[in-house]
């Protein structure tokens, strides 16, 4: 699904990623940790095409190099990022928004524009699982919400675009108890064997709810050390100091 | 340069006048003469150096209009109205079939206060001096239009250089009530300067709405002075949706002259090619109690250039005044640009007045954000920028004007995906 090889990345002439290496197959679920400013939003905005970094390396996304590739064909084409921040957007119906983007992505795969009224059925059914009020998407876009209400909305377009590579950039942050259980809900029942994940987190709580096959860590621009779900409880142990 | 003093047996070429009426159009030649037409060292005229603009694109100005045929107006379809037609400046159509016409009173504009002094603005001499068409609409006390009334201003394919000056007069009888859109529809295909002078007088408890909107893009270079008159009690509210003219200023003036009268200006605009706009406005408080809200926002593309200048005036007695003031301006290249100036003359101790402006580019997380989901750069920039200038298509109460105006904003914006 993912292949990414020695990628650097900097801007402003600060280098950020320094050789970071991951390699993720279809249906699995990676964890990122890292101590804060190690580069773990900068590897998300990488990959998701945002503009402005130098970057060299390798980046292969379903057999085929993203280089060249824009933002928004890259969502397109499947990958999607949910911001640790999402953006404020003041006058863009929220509503409107979800069905424009969902059509962009649904034309460019060739399918057809849905219809108001199946998207209004879809975006029912997928706030009720996440226990949203509809009302919500009527307001502006992120425009006022809380801070959990805008993590819960990044989760409603993950599962209404339906992406193949889903990168979650502390979604947990954040968020209450029954929050966080109901978005590790919302990413469990949207597993399967053709979607892979990319989490990233500072908790080991999240992990606890959503079963990563592989937990990496991210330290000053590279992966410096993989394992297992165990791996994260020990850091929750010794922290980053005691690792290497 | 081009030469722009006229000679005062043009009044004769216009019309046969009395002795008093030549005498005050005579004078009035004069205080334009004098100034001619101005240019940017006039602070008023800094930002649009009219002399300039006129020097550059017109050859001369012709005074004398073609006979042209009475052309076929396209009426709007979308929403049941009564209407008024103007054809280069001239009353020559109306229909009032959705009011009681004893209560409404529609006629050429004639002149009948003579008094003249040199104007701040010297188009409004110039117009004084020259016009002899236009109209004079009266809505008599205690009636309220059942439907909205739009003003088509019409302007015809055979225009060529021309300058036209009309004068319209609007009353509105106490306790009544009307909605109008001026509506300009254009076929000329040539360059022709436009000014006109308004007056729109509010009597007590009056409540007056106002849209001014352009159909298409036209060479047409229009100036537009406006004095209301508030009193006591009537409220005033102005939108303003001006795009698609080469030059267009207009200057509004706003005298609230009772207790509790209130005026809300507002205005949206999407400016592209060398589109060159302003908006200048200034609110006279002279009477406590009176509330006035102005809000500006521009987006700008290509090389267009656009300005406000809002003054708000408040005289001693005016306590209590409430002046509230915003320019917001999006530039989407380099290459436009946006001039404001606000101002505030107080001399009241208890009001509450702010103003406030701002310009810069579109933001730049929001485009990356809706990249993110699947938008192109152009279908996100064209989002951001429906959405901020819809914030003020909004405010209007109707759904069918509304809707109308959304529309013609997003076609302008989806001709505008086209051609690039
Ligand atoms: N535009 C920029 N210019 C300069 N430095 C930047 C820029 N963007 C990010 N950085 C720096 O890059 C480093 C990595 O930032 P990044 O946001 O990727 O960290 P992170 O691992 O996500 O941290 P956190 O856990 O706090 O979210 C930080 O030191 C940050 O200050
Ligand atoms: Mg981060």
């Amino acid at each position: 699904m993912l292949e990414i090889k020695n990628l650097n990345a900097s801007i402003n002439n600060r280098e950020i990623l320094k050789g970071l290496n991951i390699s993720i197959k279809p249906g699995e679920l990676h964890a990122i940790m890292g101590p804060n400013g190690s580069g773990k939003s900068t590897l998300a905005n990488v990959l998701s095409g945002k503009e402005g970094y130098k970057i060299s390396g390798e980046l292969n996304y379903l057999g085929k190099s993203l280089n060249e590739i824009s933002i928004d064909e890259r969502a397109q084409k499947g990958i999607f990022l949910a911001f640790q921040y999402p953006t404020e957007i003041p006058g863009v119906n929220t509503s409107n928004f979800l069905r424009t983007s969902l059509n962009k992505v649904r034309k460019a795969q060739g399918k057809k524009e849905i219809d108001a009224l199946s998207f209004l059925k879809l975006v029912k059914e997928k706030s009720d699982e996440l226990g949203m009020d509809e009302k919500m998407l009527t307001r502006q876009l992120n425009v006022g919400f809380s801070g959990g209400e805008k993590k819960k909305n990044e989760i409603l377009q993950m599962k209404i675009l339906d992406p193949s590579l889903i990168i979650l950039d502390e979604t947990d942050s954040g968020l209450d108890i029954d929050a966080l259980k109901i978005v590790a809900d919302g990413v469990n029942s949207a597993r399967d064997k053709k979607k892979s994940f990319l989490v990233i987190t500072h908790y080991q709580r999240l992990l606890n709810f959503i079963k990563p096959d592989f937990v990496h860590v991210l330290a000053d621009g590279k992966i410096v050390k993989s394992g297992t779900k165990e791996l994260a409880m020990e850091l929750e142990k010794t922290g980053y100091k005691g690792i290497n | 340069m081009l030469d722009l003093k006229i000679h005062s047996n043009e009044i004769d070429k216009i019309g046969k006048f009395s002795k008093e009426e030549k005498d005050y159009r005579i004078k009035n030649l004069n205080y334009f003469n004098d100034i001619g037409l101005p240019n940017k060292k006039d602070e008023d005229w800094k930002f649009s150096d009219l002399n300039a603009i006129v020097s550059k694109n017109f050859k001369k100005l012709n005074l004398k209009l073609g006979k042209s045929d009475n052309p076929k107006i396209n009426f709007i379809k979308e929403f049941e109205h009564n209407y008024i037609v103007i054809i280069n400046g001239k009353l020559t159509a109306s229909d009032f079939k959705y009011e009681e016409k004893n209560k409404i009173d529609l006629k050429p504009f004639t002149n009948e206060d003579y008094s003249n002094k040199k104007e701040n603005n010297p188009l409004v001499n110039l117009n004084h001096a020259l016009s002899h068409e236009g109209f004079f609409l009266e809505v008599k006390e205690n009636y309220k239009f059942n439907k909205v009334l739009v003003i088509y201003y019409f302007y015809t394919d055979d225009l060529d250089e021309n300058l036209l000056n009309s004068k319209n007069k609007i009353k509105i009888g106490n306790n009544s009530e009307i909605h109008f859109v001026d509506f300009i529809v254009n076929e000329s295909k040539r360059n022709f300067f436009n000014n006109i002078y308004e007056e729109i007088i509010l009597e007590e408890s009056s409540t007056l709405k106002n849209i001014y909107l352009q159909n298409d893009k036209s060479p047409g270079y229009f100036h537009k002075y406006t004095k209301n008159k508030l009193s006591s009690g009537s409220n005033l509210s102005s939108f303003i949706f001006p795009t698609g003219l080469k030059f267009n200023k207009l200057d509004l003036e706003f005298d609230l002259e009772g207790e509790n009268s209130v005026c809300n200006i507002q205005s949206a605009a999407f400016l592209n090619e060398y589109d060159h706009q302003e908006v200048k406005t200034r609110v006279n408080h002279l009477y406590p109690n009176c509330k006035s809200y102005q809000k500006v926002k521009n987006v700008l593309n290509d090389n267009s250039k656009g300005v406000y200048q809002g003054k708000i005036f408040v005289k001693d007695v005016a306590q209590k005044t409430d002046a509230y003031q915003l320019s917001k301006a999006v530039l989407l290249n380099e290459r436009s640009e946006f001039n404001s100036k606000p101002e505030l003359e107080i001399y009241a101790d208890d009001v509450k007045c702010s103003h406030g402006s701002t310009s810069g580019s579109l933001d730049k997380d929001s485009i990356y954000y809706l990249m993110t989901r699947g938008l192109s750069k152009k279908e996100s920039t064209k989002l951001l920028v429906e959405s901020f200038l819809n914030e003020i298509i909004e405010s209007i109460k109707s759904s069918s004007l509304r809707n109308f105006i959304k529309t013609k904003l997003e076609n302008q914006l989806k001709n505008e995906h086209k051609k690039h």
